[in-house]
């Protein structure tokens, strides 16, 4: 099959669509794991019950993503193997393998205790609770660690042969500490905390915003802010040493995310030159129009004033990934990388002139604006840089070792409509269902009546005498 | 490719066993809760079919989870079947993976919603249930056909051979199957959770009576349409072991009996775990029959493993993790094993 026949670009729109949207869920689910364990350790060694109306208030968010990225997640591990079974097979030696340990060391590890997480309030102990938040914390971290050593691999592929059409393992070590993980796998998993430290921050910013509960915000808000001025400049810092590992492992990806043609200008010397905006021409050999500023390139990949970085014409036409898309949305990223950081500073800037406490922070309403919409830039990186990662590979399904095109199931063009559309239908669904959700439980706020639940009462072994109710009256409590 | 040792030989087995055993514990704990979506269509009280829901809130994500689990060891263990059957399998599996997403969200969103979209929502979660199950027992009956595949040298065998051709009136019938199958455990899954005096319990019993004589017949006609259509089961079933098939089918027959007995005594929980083991012997069984074949006439548990079995993973999954998320089933179970009433509606 022909790289660009219409039945691989929409195999490759099929599943770009639903990962897309799934990994709209999981960074939410690992960063705000993290946070809840946070709230509630403070709840359990203090004593403080605004910790622990805050872990229940977050928590019925966390609950929705994360039912939202159970159903879309479920969707993924079938996916591979129905649009791309060749690749599937080849593959499975490691790819599957590794897919393999995520569902056993990271799905029913997590599910061990994410039930209990959520429904165990008042019937085991607080310390157990804690526990079981903790592991929900940390399984889920382990799940992205597996996904990006799979999706790294592919990226930069080692430790295997590629014999009989199967890539064998020859060395599990190299093949798991794949060039590409070692800073891919950091990058994700900030971007998991950064993206839910400004989530939690956007909300708490909103209710402070709205001057409602900013006793119970303010606190939170600042916390957030704090940590988000270390993790907003680490993110920057692994995603540059991200795109050294790009430079120096992938040169046709990070040549087509900079829109960089030619090695060497044509005077002969070493063409150092990075776009701020660029298009490429018809003829895909250069750009149409760029805005360049020299050495900016040298500097940025190989941190050195002259370095040479290599350009997409030195490589064969029929191997060279499309432009446009890692293009711009690396720079999206980048963007919302820094923007994020300077929110993140202005916050901290504000805590050193003390003016987030309780009764100080409502008076900053732009800063507090801001907050709340920077809530959404994370997603937005999440979103381009998964983009830039997965197009800049191209045409390669595994990185000059084989092609997406030979990776591909063999169906028919109206079958892979038939799951487009029904993917849109359905992950719109869900994803209007989540925003829906999140914000009406955002609107109604915290519950701050509720009894605070107690060590568990309900020790095992012991059967619940059936409620027993006259007519009418809802007396059973619902064990939520 | 024969490139297994011997240890491998073995390793292979277990896993397929183990990938048996997850697939039927999916069956047996999720097939409930599926039942209990079909049964829910024909509950005209909003406030049971929220309490149906609430009854099953929290288990389901658990029980889901045995189906990764499926996919993971399918994936992991036996990448060139897993490749190749989900291509071949694409149609079912797609609407069988909506229903799925859809079910989880009106399950999750039910009592978040506003009044007027909780029935919507009770709709769809009612179909969604029936959508599963039906292509779910669909896949089911296809892969019992077994599929082309290519034959290029040096490369991997994969499927072609289309999209539809998944539908033939075997699976068809596989599906309806399915369907008689999940709702005799709904009903009965329906009876064990709610309080005895509630009304449900007794539509749930009218139910359960139908479903059980349904699914005898159901049974039957699997068995009888598989001896005739596949000669893999006519060979083994009727050749040097058919007397421990017969012995087989007697302890089916035995636990039937024993289920009706135990539903008609009210003995709710026990009824529930004497059609576990008629499933459990029906599943080993049917897998029995296929060995060695892990999709007949088209992959061998051997030619469909991966060379790297190893004995790590191995040792890591089945020493660590599958004890323990049994243990955690049980114990989930246990925890939310009171009987909820009408007025537990989710949503209230
Ligand atoms: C950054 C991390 C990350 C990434 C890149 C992906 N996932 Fe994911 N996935 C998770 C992190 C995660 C999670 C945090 O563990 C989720 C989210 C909600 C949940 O239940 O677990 C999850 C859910 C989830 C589930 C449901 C699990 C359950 O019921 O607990 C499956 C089967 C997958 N994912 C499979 C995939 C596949 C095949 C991916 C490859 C494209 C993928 N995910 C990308
Ligand atoms: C979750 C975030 C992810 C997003 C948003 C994403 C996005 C995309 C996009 C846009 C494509 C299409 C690229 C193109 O064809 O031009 C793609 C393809 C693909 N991705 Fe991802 N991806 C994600 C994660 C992953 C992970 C974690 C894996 C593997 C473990 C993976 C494996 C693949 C495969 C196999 C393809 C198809 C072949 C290809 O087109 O390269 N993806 N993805
Ligand atoms: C501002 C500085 C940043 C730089 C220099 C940077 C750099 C990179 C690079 C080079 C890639 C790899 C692309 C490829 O593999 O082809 C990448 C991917 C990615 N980035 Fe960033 N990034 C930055 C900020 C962010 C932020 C703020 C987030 C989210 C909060 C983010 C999330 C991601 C994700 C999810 C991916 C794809 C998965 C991965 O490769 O880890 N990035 N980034």
């Amino acid at each position: 099959m022909s790289d660009n026949s219409l039945s691989v670009f929409l195999s490759r729109l099929d599943f770009a669509w639903i990962t897309s949207f799934h990994i709209l869920y999981p960074p939410l689910t690992i960063g705000l794991a993290v946070i809840l364990f946070f709230f509630e350790w403070r709840w359990v060694a203090t004593n403080d019950e605004r910790w622990y109306r805050l872990a229940r208030f977050f928590e019925k968010l966390f609950i929705v993503n994360f039912g939202a990225g159970v159903a879309t997640g479920i969707t993924m591990e079938m996916a591979f193997g129905i649009l791309y079974g060749p690749f599937s097979q080849a593959a499975g030696p490691f790819f599957g393998q590794v897919l393999g340990y995520e569902t056993i060391t990271a799905f029913m590890y997590e599910a061990g205790f994410i039930g209990l997480m959520i429904f165990g309030w008042g019937k085991i102990s607080k310390k157990m609770h804690l526990f079981a938040t903790f592991n929900v914390a940390l399984s889920s971290s382990f799940s992205a660690m597996w996904i990006l050593v799979a999706n790294s691999w592919m990226q930069t592929p080692a430790g295997i042969v590629f014999k009989h059409g199967v890539f064998q393992v020859t060395d599990w070590v190299a093949a798991l500490f794949n060039p590409d993980v070692m800073y891919g796998f950091p990058h994700m998993l900030v971007a998991t905390f950064e993206l839910a430290l400004f989530f939690v921050a956007g909300v708490c910013a909103w209710f402070v915003l709205k001057r409602r509960n900013v006793t119970l915000f303010a606190r939170p808000l600042r916390f957030a802010l704090l940590a988000l001025v270390v993790v907003a400049p680490l993110q920057v810092y692994l995603g540059d040493g991200l795109g050294a590992t790009i430079a120096h492992d992938q040169p046709a990806a990070l040549a087509a995310m900079e829109g960089h043609y030619n090695t060497y200008n044509k005077d002969g010397s070493v063409n150092t030159g990075w776009h701020i905006l660029a298009w490429p021409n018809a003829k895909g050999d250069g750009n149409a129009f760029a805005i360049t500023i020299p050495h900016v390139l040298s500097l940025l990949e190989t941190h050195s004033w002259n370095g040479k970085v290599e350009g997409l014409n030195s490589i064969k036409p029929q191997d060279r990934p499309p432009v446009v898309v890692p293009f711009y949305s690396f720079r999206i990223m980048v963007a919302a990388g820094m923007a994020m950081m300077l929110v993140a500073f202005w916050g901290g800037w504000l805590a050193l002139r003390r003016r987030l406490s309780a009764d100080t922070i409502a008076a900053n309403p732009w800063f507090l604006r801001a907050v709340t919409a920077s809530a959404f830039l994370p997603y937005l990186a999440v979103w381009t840089g998964w983009w830039t990662r997965e197009v800049a590979r191209q045409p390669w399904i595994v990185y000059g070792m084989m092609r997406t095109s030979a990776g591909v199931s063999h169906m028919s063009v109206p079958l892979e409509i038939f799951w487009l559309v029904g993917y849109m239908a359905f992950e719109l669904t869900v994803f209007g269902g989540t925003w829906y959700f999140l914000a009406k439980i955002i609107r109604k706020g915290p519950d701050l009546v509720s009894p605070v639940a107690q060590d568990g009462h309900q020790a095992l072994g012991h059967i619940e005498e059936p409620a027993h109710h006259e007519p009418g009256k809802p007396e059973y409590l619902r064990p939520a | 490719m024969n490139a297994l040792t011997q240890t491998q030989h073995l390793l292979t087995i277990v896993w397929w066993m183990s990938l048996g055993l997850s697939i039927l514990l999916y069956i047996i704990l999720d097939g409930a809760d599926l039942g209990a979506g079909v049964f829910s269509l024909f509950v005209s009280d909003e406030d049971e079919r929220g309490a149906i829901m609430s009854a099953m809130a929290g288990t389901w994500d658990a029980n889901e989870t045995w189906l990764i689990v499926a996919g993971g060891v399918l994936f992991g263990t036996f990448p060139f079947v897993y490749g190749s059957l989900f291509s071949y399998l694409m149609v079912p599996l797609a609407l069988a993976l909506w229903g799925i997403i859809t079910r989880a969200v009106s399950l999750e969103f039910r009592h978040l919603a506003e009044k007027r979209y909780q029935r919507f929502s009770d709709y769809a979660f009612g179909i969604s249930s029936l959508a599963t199950t039906f292509f779910g027992g669909m896949a089911v009956g296809a892969t019992l056909h077994g599929f082309p595949l290519t034959h290029v040298p040096d490369q991997v065998p994969t499927y072609v051979g289309g999209a539809l051709r998944f539908i033939s009136p075997f699976s068809v019938w596989t599906g309806i199957a399915a369907v008689i199958a999940v709702s005799l455990a709904g009903g009965l899954f329906v009876r064990a959770r709610f309080e005895p005096e509630e009304d449900i319990r007794k539509h749930a019993a009218r139910w359960t009576n139908y479903a059980f004589y349904a699914a005898i017949g159901a049974v039957a006609i699997t068995i009888g349409w598989s001896v005739i259509i596949f000669p893999w089961v006519s060979g083994k079933w009727f050749g040097p072991y058919s007397w421990v098939y017969g012995i087989g089918f007697l302890a089916v027959l035995f636990a039937i009996v024993k289920m009706r007995a135990a539903s008609n005594a009210e003995r709710d929980i026990a009824a529930i775990l004497w059609l576990n083991a008629a499933i459990a012997l029906m599943a080993t069984g049917m897998m029995w029959t296929m060995y060695p074949w892990m999709v007949p006439d088209t992959w061998t548990i051997y030619a469909g493993a991966t060379p790297q079995v190893s004995i790590i993973t191995f040792t890591l999954a089945m020493a660590g993790f599958f004890p323990v998320m049994l243990m955690y089933n049980w114990y989930q179970i246990w925890v939310f094993r009171a009987r909820v009433s009408k007025l537990a509606a989710y949503g209230h």
